[in-house]
Formats: structure tokens, sequence, C-alpha cells
């Protein structure tokens, strides 16, 4: 399999930046992007599971806005009776995780126990959790108290050593999903699974199961990202999360994962997620493009970054 | 006087990167004969036909069409010089109806649109030609094998075949599908086609070729009339020493002892009814039927594969209820499958990954050991003879017979008391199968309960201690002993005569 | 409802043919509404504000009956329209147009059927199509705010621009800006696409303060870039940013120009509740002779401390 094509794709983002914009290599900025990124990133580490399995979720983005807003409503009921205080914070989060994995389960158990196609599926429930969402907020915005919020705040903003802590619980949920993906038998399932479904079961994986919990697993960390989230803007709205399921799936079929199951690779996940927000960044950083032709330079660059790969791959 | 040469190979060879496969192969493909090329698996029996088909080019030497020097640039350019062949892998669109295959490609018209009857009319006629009664409408993918090999026959009728290629093509069809198939292209050869075709099964090479080639390791080591060769110089040929004695010896009685799978009462819905049997310590039990009788769906049933019921389960004297696969392979139950591609292996993962999936728990319970996973591939490459090009190829990649070890060795990982195995030798060649055959049989000597389902006739009789005949989902009758002969067990399979009263159903 | 002053006029005639109204003929008349879903803040307050209108109405006229459906795509609004005449028989139709090119041939042939045609906020390509045209005043949106600008920052400074998804309503705002500040000596020196959305706008304004070292005020031209933007320049803990302008008047930034907040001097309003207007003119029109046809154009207006408490809606979402 091919190692070089987006490692390649994103050295050359990070040598492109840093000749534009002196402050491209600055932490301010590599600080940005990494904390940027871990939304898209933590979801992407989940779906790089659903996909290695044969399955694909589009629900993420609208999961996550309609987690978000629920996480505001709980907190905000909660406050008269718990205060500010780190209580209504683990509330806050139990609700977001709950939630998440609940979600997930609903949607795997409608693909794999009454075996509807998951791309039906996850388009009723993206459909569904995206109309919650507006309706929670009435068609505006749902925000979080706001003495709460500014208590919640370092959640997203603050960190450990100068790092903050989207960054490093993106980075802890990459170390457990790679470690899940290469050498867990999880891993090894899903990617039986995702190569030949009968195979698999004719080797004892139990494969509904085993795809079950990829949906589950892709829940919760919509939760995690959602609890990194709110505390940023401190609000969710119908406009919260839109095409995150994209950006996600892209992010996983960029870093090698194959689109229809059997390989995954959690490590090519993060860099996709990556190169897609430094794309974001270097052309905010820069005045090379007309901003109208901020999509096309994303897409183009995508499509380079897997052909590269298949030429890797094509070469051995 | 031979017939004149209507597609020929003159020293041709073949190399993927440094590797030579095929050294300076010549042969002819005359008007009018049949052509059986035979060889183990991996003697370039593949390239060869690939090479003549159009699908690769030679490395050196020359095609000669009519005489002439040819080079098809594809597939489509052998097509229009008429040379047609079918793949042991059908190649066929599943999705699409019998006629929308047969006419893939080139379909009739009529002005703008597509003229259905036409086509449906044709395609009644070239099925009605091999005596195959499918409907013209029916998807390929609710065909059985044998159906959908008829179709591939069909489809190259269709297109009035000079040349015709065939890849094993008997391997997945029942006796009386082959009889017909043979009819078919004694027929074709008498409307002076020229055919090539493969095979495994010596007695139909001895039964149906004008000429025999044999190939070993890519070299060209015997090429002359059928009448000159028997099946026993054939097979020495093929493998480069003596494989007259094929099956190991049987025990003198067959054993009796401790009964270690006792099954009453089972049946799969609408496949297999009341299957009632033992199986004891040290026996190789052989499963004999057609294809459709329901040997595989009991089998797997009683595996927990698919669902099924039974009266009463027991292993080694004790009830047990099967579920799942894991209820089975926990009791020490195991079944290998008859489709090696489709269910058996991962053929896009390498040897390792697919050796220990049916028992992963052994290599950690989290996390897997990958070192304890190369040292059990040692082992098995060792004890199995499987023969890569290198540890990491995808499996997809080893010939057949490799494959089929792995899978036997993968099955084995889960350390069946019992071990069930369907079609263990399908599509493999004499070498291995004597192999696999001695495996069977020194497991057995060892103590476990092995079950052979298997459709060809030479192996149930040569392996099998007693043997269980199965019609339409129901036991026919188990035989024993001296019953065991080959017009008995086509008899009970085909539900005639045998003194037997039980009826037809 | 009626905050505008120029929309004071209007209301005193709807008032006026209330009564009237009710004395009309008992014939039931259908009033089709066709919006733009709720996918941001400023859509939000405009469904809202549709919704309660066609509730209390209903009340009002027993005789007329109201159809409302939301689009979330061009295509669909097409569809819901098609839909509307065919199915219910509308005889008016208010219609917020999501873009101008594709709705104008469907709206057209509803006008040509004789039903009455209201167009609010973005007009059709073609002129003279629509009975009522009620409007915001879209350059006059970006002249209000430049001038405030041009007010707070005498000497000149620098200034980023966050615009909203590219169409023609961004385009005329910031053009209207762009003349209002010509030869004050502020100087735009970045401009990018936020897409009046609070996540686009925070990254946008997070690369800004990183590739700008001096940024002296922001011009986010909508409350909810707003809303990301002051998270980005409080996370980044930059002083050097004096003050922020959104607009259309979001109740949660109305409350801190309200409260005297430093960073949040002022807003421009862009009222979503113009919808409520049109469809109330649209009911008078269809219900009574009083005239209601036109342009109607509700102008920008500054929203500072001393005037916020007359823009501050707690209850609507937006």
């Amino acid at each position: 399999m091919s190692v070089l094509g987006p490692v390649i794709a994103l050295l050359v983002l990070i040598v492109v930046g840093t000749a534009l914009n002196s402050n491209f290599l600055s932490a301010a900025n590599i600080t940005n992007v990494l904390a940027r990124s871990a939304f898209i990133g933590i979801i992407a580490v989940g779906m790089t599971f659903v996909i290695t399995a044969g399955g694909l979720d589009l629900s993420v983005g609208s999961m996550a806005a309609f987690i978000a807003g629920l996480m505001i409503l709980v907190m905000n009921a909660a406050l008269p009776v718990l205060g500010i205080g780190i209580p209504i914070i683990l509330l806050g989060m139990a609700v977001a995780l709950l939630a998440g994995i609940a979600a997930g389960l609903l949607n795997g158990f409608l693909i794999t126990t009454l075996g509807i196609e998951a791309f039906i599926v996850t388009l009723g429930s993206m459909g569904i959790y995206r109309s919650l969402v507006t309706w929670l907020a009435d068609g505006g915005t749902l925000s979080l108290d706001f003495g709460l919020r500014t208590f919640y705040r370092p959640v997203y903003f603050g960190g450990l050593f100068g790092i903050s802590w989207p960054i490093i619980v993106f980075a802890l949920t990459v170390i457990v999903g790679e470690v899940m993906m290469s050498r867990a038998r999880f891993g090894r399932h899903c990617a039986a699974i995702g190569s030949n479904e009968s195979v698999a079961h004719y080797s004892n994986v139990n494969v509904n199961r085993t795809r079950l919990m990829t949906y589950a697993m892709l829940g919760m960390l919509v939760g995690v990202a959602t609890i990194m989230y709110v505390p940023r803007l401190g609000s969710a709205s119908a406009s919260t999360g839109v095409l995150w399921e994209l950006e996600a799936i892209a992010a996983v079929i960029i870093g090698g994962t194959i689109l229809k199951g059997g390989f995954g690779r959690v490590w090519g996940t993060v860099i996709g997620v990556l190169i897609l927000s430094m794309i974001d960044n270097i052309l905010n950083l820069t005045d090379l493009v007309s901003p109208y032709l901020n999509g096309a330079i994303q897409g183009v660059i995508i499509i380079l970054a897997v052909i590269l790969q298949r030429e890797a791959k094509a070469k051995g | 006087m031979n017939p004149p040469s209507v597609l020929a190979l003159r020293q041709v060879t073949k190399s993927f990167g440094p590797v030579e496969v095929l050294h300076g192969v010549t042969l002819d493909l005359r008007a009018g004969a049949v052509l059986a090329l035979i060889g183990e698996n991996g003697a370039g029996k593949s390239t060869t036909m690939k090479i003549l088909a159009g699908i690769e080019a030679p490395s050196s030497g020359q095609i000669l069409l009519d005489g002439k020097e040819v080079s098809f640039g594809s597939l489509h350019d052998a097509e229009e010089a008429g040379i047609v062949m079918i793949h042991q892998e059908f190649n066929l669109a599943e999705q699409l109806t019998v006629e929308q295959n047969i006419f893939l490609g080139r379909e009739l018209r009529k002005g703008w649109l597509l003229d259905k009857a036409r086509m449906r009319r044709l395609t009644r006629e070239y099925l009605a030609r091999i005596d195959c009664h499918i409907d013209p409408d029916t998807p390929v993918a609710k065909l059985t094998n044998s159906d959908k090999q008829m179709v591939e026959i069909a489809k190259a009728l269709s297109r009035d075949a000079r040349v015709l290629v065939m890849d094993e093509p008997t391997a997945v069809l029942t006796g009386s599908e082959t009889r017909i198939l043979f009819e078919q292209v004694r027929a074709l050869r008498e409307q002076g086609t020229a055919i090539l075709f493969t095979s495994h099964k010596l007695g139909e090479v001895a039964e149906i070729a004008d000429t025999v080639t044999v190939l070993r390791d890519g070299t060209l080591v015997h090429d002359g009339p059928a009448r000159d060769i028997t099946e026993d110089e054939m097979a020495t040929a093929m493998v480069g020493r003596d494989v007259s004695d094929l099956f190991p010896d049987k025990p003198a009685q067959a054993p009796e002892g401790e009964v270690l799978l006792r099954v009453e009462g089972l049946s799969v819905p609408g496949r297999a009814q009341d299957i009632s049997f033992d199986l004891h310590r040290g026996e190789i039990l052989g499963i004999a039927g057609l294809i459709g009788s329901g040997r595989t769906e009991a089998m797997e049933g009683l595996c927990g594969l698919r669902a099924c019921s039974s009266t009463r389960i027991e292993i080694g004297g004790k009830p047990v209820s099967i579920t799942r696969p894991g209820d089975a392979l926990e009791r020490g139950l195991c079944y290998l499958t008859e489709d090696r591609k489709l269910r058996g292996l991962l053929l896009d993962k390498g040897m390792r990954e697919n050796l220990t999936l049916q028992a992963l728990h052994k290599y950690g319970r989290v996390l897997i050991d990958t070192a304890a996973e190369e040292r059990a591939l040692d082992r098995a490459i060792g004890e199995f003879d499987i023969r890569a090009g290198s540890r990491t190829i995808a499996v997809g990649n080893l010939s057949g017979g490799n494959q089929q070890k792995l899978l036997l060795a993968k099955v084995m990982q889960s350390e069946p008391v019992i071990l069930i195995v369907d079609e263990p030798t399908r599509g493999i060649d004499i070498g291995t199968k004597q192999q696999i055959y001695a495996f069977l049989r020194k497991l057995a000597a060892e103590g476990h309960g092995i079950v052979v389902i298997s459709s060809e006739m030479q192996e149930v009789i040569g392996l099998s201690d007693r043997v269980m005949v199965m019609r339409s989902g129901r036991i026919a009758k188990t035989l024993s002993g001296d019953e065991i002969t080959e017009d008995t067990i086509v008899r009970h399979a085909m539900g005639v005569g045998a003194g037997s009263t039980e009826r037809v159903a | 409802m009626s905050y505008m002053k120029t929309l004071l006029a209007g209301c005193t005639a709807l008032t006026l043919s209330t009564g009237a109204a009710l004395a009309q003929d008992d014939e039931t008349r259908v009033i089709g509404v066709s919006i733009p879903a709720a996918t941001h803040g400023w859509a939000g307050g405009m469904n809202f504000h549709a919704q309660q209108t066609v509730e209390r109405l209903e009340e009002v006229y027993p005789q007329l009956d109201f159809v409302l459906a939301t689009a979330s795509d061009a295509g669909k609004q097409v569809n819901d329209i098609e839909d509307m005449v065919a199915t219910r028989g509308i005889d008016a139709l208010v219609v917020l147009p999501f873009e101008s090119d594709p709705l104008t041939p469907p709206v057209q042939s509803v006008a040509e059927s004789g039903a009455w045609v209201t167009v609010v906020d973005r007009g059709l390509s073609v002129e003279g199509v629509e009975d009522l045209y009620v409007a915001g005043d879209n350059p006059g949106f970006g002249q209000v705010s430049g001038e405030f600008m041009v007010s707070q920052m005498p000497d000149g400074g620098k200034i980023v621009v966050l615009r909203g998804i590219p169409t023609t309503i961004d385009n005329e705002r910031v053009e209207g800006f762009e003349q209002a500040i010509e030869g004050s000596g502020i100087e735009v020196i970045d401009m990018e696409h936020g897409n009046w959305n609070r996540d686009d706008s925070f990254n946008v304004m997070q690369d800004f303060l990183s590739k700008h070292p001096q940024i002296d005020a922001v011009w986010a031209s909508d409350d909810d870039m707003a809303v990301g933007v002051l998270a980005a320049i409080d996370a980044a803990g930059r002083d050097d940013v004096q003050f922020v302008l959104g607009g259309a008047g979001m109740k949660e930034l109305v409350k801190r120009v309200m409260d005297g907040d430093e960073m949040i001097p002022a807003d421009v309003t862009y009222p979503p509740s113009m919808i409520a207007t049109a469809i109330e003119l649209t009911a008078v029109g269809l219900t009574s002779n009083a005239p209601v046809s036109g342009t109607f154009t509700i102008g920008s207006v500054l929203v500072t401390p001393e005037n916020a408490e007359q823009f501050y809606y707690p209850d609507s979402p937006f």
C-alpha cells in the first residue's frame, strides 16, 4: 500500500504555506490549524473504521449539530439546579457522549439488523438530525448561558503545557484508533468484513455486531467532537456542522483508506484532515487567488493527493 | 493427415518481471480437433490460454493464425478473429439476465431500439442446442454454477467461434451436465471448430480429447495423440513422479468406536430435511449427491452458518445447541467451505491475516501478537507445503492448490475435533490432491472425525470409510464397505432402483 | 412588528382596512408564502416572523387560507410554487426568491395566471412582474455601515472585511460600504467570505489575525459572523482591534450594543420581519381596496446604545 502520496501532498502544502507567509509556521497558527482540525479529525477517525468495515455514515455533521443543540439545552436547563461548576460541565459531556452513542447505535441497528443500505439510513438520519436541531432552535441559534460559556471556554481554548485541549484529545483519539486498527482484533475484523463479508461470516467473525460497534464508536466520537466544539462559540444552529460528513469522508479517502472497505489506516486519515484544513488556512493567509476559487483549489488538491497515492501504488 | 492448424503458438515465452513462467511453448489448435491442455496448478496453463485468447501478450515467440503471424492487441481483437475464451471464473454480469449476457456488447437492434424479441428467440435456440432449459429472462445471479457454465457456452455459440478455449469447463458440473457439455463439444468439433480445454479430471481428457498436451513448470513435456497415452501416464507426466496411489490406504475395518458427533433430525428450511447420522472417532464419512441435493446447506446449518432446526445434536456424547459459528468452533466442530474464493479467503489480504482470521482470539485478547502470527504462518507453510512467491503476496495471486492448502491451514488453526470439508479438492492439481487426501487420512488416524462432501465420485469412493448419499434434501442411503461403488452411489443420488423404497421427492 | 418609521404609514392603512376587510365576500382565498429554509440566523428570524404572521392573520381573516413552504434550494422553491398553483390554486403569492434568475419564470407565470404577486428582499430578473415589492436596502446597508466606520475612525485605519455567501446581496452591500469609506483614510487590508456562518468566520478571522499584525477594526457585515469574529479575537488575546461591526439586528448583539459593550458599539438593521410586512400588505391587498401595490423599501438603520432598546426583541429566535 502506498504511504507516500498523502505525506508528499502535506509536505508540499507546508513548504508552499511557509514560502507564502512567514507566520505560517508560527506556534499560534499551527495551534489554530490543529485545533480546528480536531472536530473533523476526531470524527474522521471513527469514520475510518466505518468505511473500513464497508459502511458509510453521512449523518455525522447534522448529528454533531443536534448533539450540540441538545447539550446546550440540557446545560441551560440544569443551570438553576446545578449552578456554574464542574458538575454541570460533566453533565453536558455525559449528555453528548450518550446521545452520540445512541445515535450511532440507531444508525447501526437499522443498517445491520434490518439490513437497510447504509447510504439510505444515514442520508435519512442526516435530514432528521438537521431538522431536529433547527426545530430545537426555532430556526435560530441555541446559545449557552453566557456565564456557563465563560466557565466552559477553557475546554477549547485552554490546555496542558501550551497545547490546547482539542489537540490533545485529537492526538489521543488518533493513537488509540491507530492501535485498534492495526494491532487489535477489532481492526482486523473490520478489515475482514469490508474485504469480504461472507468470508468473515464463515470465519466466525460476528459481522453484525462488529459493524454495529463501528457506528456506535463513530457516534461516540461525534459526541467527543461536540464536547470540544460547544465551548468555542457557545452556540449551535442549523448551520453547525454542515458538510462535516463530506469533509470527514474525504479526509479518510485522501489518507488511503479504501472507500469500498477492506483496508483502512488511521494515521492516513490524520494526514487527510490536516491537508484539508491547511488548504483553507493557506488560502486565507495569502492573496494568491480570488476567494471565489477557494473551492476549486481544494478540489484540485484533494484529487491530486489521491492520484499521487494511486501512482505510488502502481509502482509498488 | 492432420487437419490444418487454425491457431498456433511457436516457441512462446512469457515473463512476469524477472520470472519466466512459460519456456518456449509450441502447440497447434486444429480445425475439428479437441486439444486437452493439462498440468498442475501453476504449470502455465492459464497463461498459455490467456496468450491464445489475446488477454496477455507473449514476451517472445509467435502466434500464428491460419499460418500467418498475428499479434492481438486485446481480447476484442481475438474475438474478432473468432477466438472465444470461457473463463473458469465466469465472465458474466450477475445482475443482467441470461439473454442480456449472451448479447452483451453486441446487442441486436431494430432501428434505434433493441430487438428484444429476436435476441430472446436466439437465446432460446442457443440454450436448446446445449439442452439447457433456463428462462432467458432469469438474472444470472440466480443461476447455479452449472447453468452459468451453460450460459457461457451458449454465449460462445452465439459468437460463431472458430476457436473455443475453455478453462476447466467441467470443474463445477455434475456428471450428467458434463455429458451434455461433451455432446456439444463433439458437435462443435464436427462443425470444424478448434477446441482447447483444460481439466484436472483425466478420465474426461481420455474421453474427449484428440490431442493431449502436458505442461510442467512452464515447459511442454508431452504433446501427442490422446490414444497413445494412458491416464496414469498423463498424471506421471504432469507431476513428474508416480501418483498411481492417489488415495491413502483405508483402515481394514471401518472405525466403529466412540461416536464423536450424533445428529438427529436436522432440517434446513427448504434445503434439507430430517438428516440424522453418526460420525465415529477416526472415521472419514463421505457425503455424495448431486449439486443442489442439500449437502452443503445441511452441513452449514449444522455448523451454525445458516438457520436450521434439529431434534438432537451431540458432540462427544454431550447434547449441544449450535446457533452461531462460534458455538460450533468452541465444541471443536469446524467447516471448510466449498467456495474458497468467495467464502474462504480474503483475496486482497496476505497469508498471515487469512491464516489467523478464524482463530484470532488465540493471538491476543485485544491486541494481536503479530510475531506469534508469523510463527504460525511459518509452521503452516511447512506443514501444508504452501508455495507462495512471497509471504506478503495477496492470496488472490496464489494458485488454486496453494489457496486450498492455506484454507485448510486456516481451519486447522481452530484445532477442530470434527472437521467437515466441502469439495476439498475442487479445481486443484493432482499432486496437491494427493497431499490433501493424505492429510485428511492422517487426521482421522489421529482420532479426529472427518466429513467429506464431494461431487467427485473417485474422491468419495477412494477416501471414505462410509458414504452417505443425499438426494433432494434427504439422506437416500448410507453405504459402507463393499457397497461403496460408483454404480450404487449414482443410483441412490439419482433416485433410481437399488431396491430402495424411498419416495422420490 | 412595525418598528420601522417608514412602515408606520403602511400599518395604519392596514389597521384601518382590517375592519373593512371583514365585511368583504365570504369566498375563501389562498395566499401562498414561499421562503428559503432557516439555514442561518437571519433566515431563521425570517422564518419565525413568517410563521407568526401567518398564524395571526389566519385568525384575523377567517376568509384567508395560508400555505407556507420553506425551500432549501432554488430548485425546490420552484417546485413548491408550482405545487401551490396546481394543488391549492393560490390567489396570491408572497415569495422571497432563493435566487433571482431561476425563480423569475415560475413567478412570472403565477403573475400571468392572474394571481397577486408580492416579491420580498431579492428582486426578480425582469421588472414589472410583481404587484408589490418589499425590500431591504442592501447598498444602503453597506453605506450605513461604512459611514459608521468613518465616524468611528476619523483618522483612518486598517480594517478587515468578512463577506457573506457570494451573491448579489453581498456584492451590493460591499459596494455600498466601499463607496462610503472612499477617501476617508480607512484601508481594507483583507477580505474573505465567511458565508454568514459562525464557524467559517471564526476560522477566517483566526487566519486574518495570524496574517496581519495590526487590525484596527472589523466589518463583519453580519451578526452571526460577528460572533465568530469576536471569539477568534478573544482567543488570540489581541487588543489592537478596537471594535467589530456586524449587521442584521440579532438580539444578542443588539443587547450588547444596549449594554454599551465597547467591542460592539453599534449594529445595522436588515430586519427579517420584512416578510411579515409583505404578508400583511398582501392580505390587505387581497381583502380590501386599499392601495398597496408598488415598491416598499425598508431602510437600514444604525442601532446605537441610545436607540437599541426599540430594536431588542427577546422573544425572537434571532
